[in-house]
C-alpha cells in the first residue's frame, strides 16, 4: 500500500477491509472454553461415578480437578509476568476478558472457600452453575457470538433447577449437564467458525 | 450540497492506518506495517501527518531492550473518522 488518492469507493471498500483485519484480532478460537469445559464435565461425572462405586473419599476428583487448576493458573500467571509473547495489538475486548477471568477466578474461589467452610457442597454448585452462566453471558455478548449466548440462558435454567435438588449426585449430573451446554458446545461452534474462517483467509492470501 | 472530503484522510494509506485504529485499542508500528503491506518509511511519514493533525497518539518506548512504537487513535481522531465516513456515504449515494 502507498501514499496516493483514492476513489469515494475505494475509501469505503478499504475502511471496510482494515476493519475486518482488525476483527480477526477479537476472534475467539474457543479452546480454552473446550478445555475448561471437559475438565469440569469429567469431575462431574467422574464424581457421580465415585459416589456410586465408593472409589475415594466424595471430593476427591474435585481436589483432583483444583490442583490441576491451580498448577495451571501459576502457569499463566508466570508466562503473564516472565514469558509474556509480545503482543503487538491490544484490542478493547481482550482488556474487558482480562478483567472478566480476573473477577470469574476471584469469584470462583470465593464460592469454593464457602463450600469448605460453611455452605452445602449442593448449594455451592448451584451458586457455580449460575456464575459460569454470567461468565458466558459477557463474554459471549463481547464477542458477539450468539451460541453462548442463548447456552448461558440454558445455563441459568439448569441451575436453578439444581437450587431444588436434594442429593449431590443429581446436582453433579446437572453440573455436568450444564459445563456440557455451557462450555463444551459452544467452545466446539466456536473452534470449528474460527477454523473456518481460517481457512478462508488463507485462501484469500494466497489469491 | 456535499461536504468535502478531509485531504488527511482522503488517502490510501493513511485512511488504512485510521480504519485499523479505530477497531483496536493501540497497535504497534510494526502491525500496522504488516496490515497494511507498507514499507517503513512511508508508514512512517503517514503516521507522522496523522499525529500532527491530531488523529492519533503515537508513543515512543523500549521493551526488552527493543524500540516499540504504539499508536492509537485520539478523540478528534474518532470525530474526523466519522465525519469523513458520513461524506463518504453522501457522495457513494448521489
Amino acid at each position: 500500500m502507498e501514499e496516493k488518492q483514492i476513489s469515494e469507493h475505494e475509501g469505503l471498500l478499504l475502511i471496510q477491509q482494515m476493519i475486518q483485519t482488525a476483527k480477526k484480532e477479537q476472534k475467539d478460537d474457543g479452546k480454552g472454553w473446550i478445555i475448561w469445559g471437559w475438565m469440569l464435565f469429567l469431575a462431574s461425572i467422574l464424581t457421580v461415578m465415585n459416589i456410586n462405586f465408593k472409589w475415594f473419599q466424595t471430593f476427591f476428583f474435585w481436589n483432583f480437578f483444583g490442583v490441576i487448576t491451580l498448577v495451571a493458573l501459576a502457569y499463566q500467571t508466570v508466562s503473564y509476568l516472565f514469558i509474556r509473547k509480545t503482543e503487538k495489538v491490544r484490542t478493547y475486548t481482550k482488556d474487558l476478558f482480562q478483567r472478566l477471568n480476573t473477577g470469574f477466578f476471584i469469584s470462583l474461589m470465593f464460592i469454593i472457600v464457602a463450600i469448605n467452610v460453611n455452605i452445602s457442597p449442593t448449594i455451592g454448585f448451584s451458586l457455580l452453575i449460575s456464575l459460569y452462566a454470567f461468565w458466558i453471558l459477557i463474554y459471549g455478548s463481547a464477542l458477539n457470538f450468539r451460541p453462548s449466548i442463548i447456552a448461558a440462558y440454558l445455563t441459568w435454567g439448569i441451575g436453578f433447577v439444581s437450587l431444588f435438588m436434594k442429593g449431590f449426585e443429581q446436582v453433579m449430573l446437572l453440573h455436568a449437564a450444564a459445563v456440557l451446554v455451557g462450555y463444551i458446545i459452544p467452545g466446539h461452534i466456536a473452534n470449528n467458525e474460527f477454523r473456518k474462517l481460517h481457512q478462508r483467509n488463507k485462501v484469500v492470501e494466497s489469491v | 450540497m456535499f461536504k468535502d472530503l478531509d485531504p488527511i484522510l482522503h488517502s490510501q494509506l493513511r485512511l488504512a492506518v485510521m480504519s485499523l485504529l479505530i477497531g483496536v485499542k493501540e497497535a504497534e508500528f510494526t502491525y500496522i506495517k504488516e496490515k497494511t503491506g507498507a514499507t517503513a518509511g512511508n508508514l512512517s511519514v503517514q503516521v507522522q501527518k496523522l499525529k500532527d493533525v491530531g488523529y492519533i497518539d503515537v508513543t515512543k518506548q523500549f521493551k526488552d531492550n527493543y524500540p516499540q512504537t504504539l499508536c492509537r487513535v485520539t478523540s478528534a481522531g474518532i470525530k474526523a473518522f466519522e465525519v469523513y465516513v458520513q461524506a463518504l456515504q453522501e457522495y457513494i449515494k448521489k
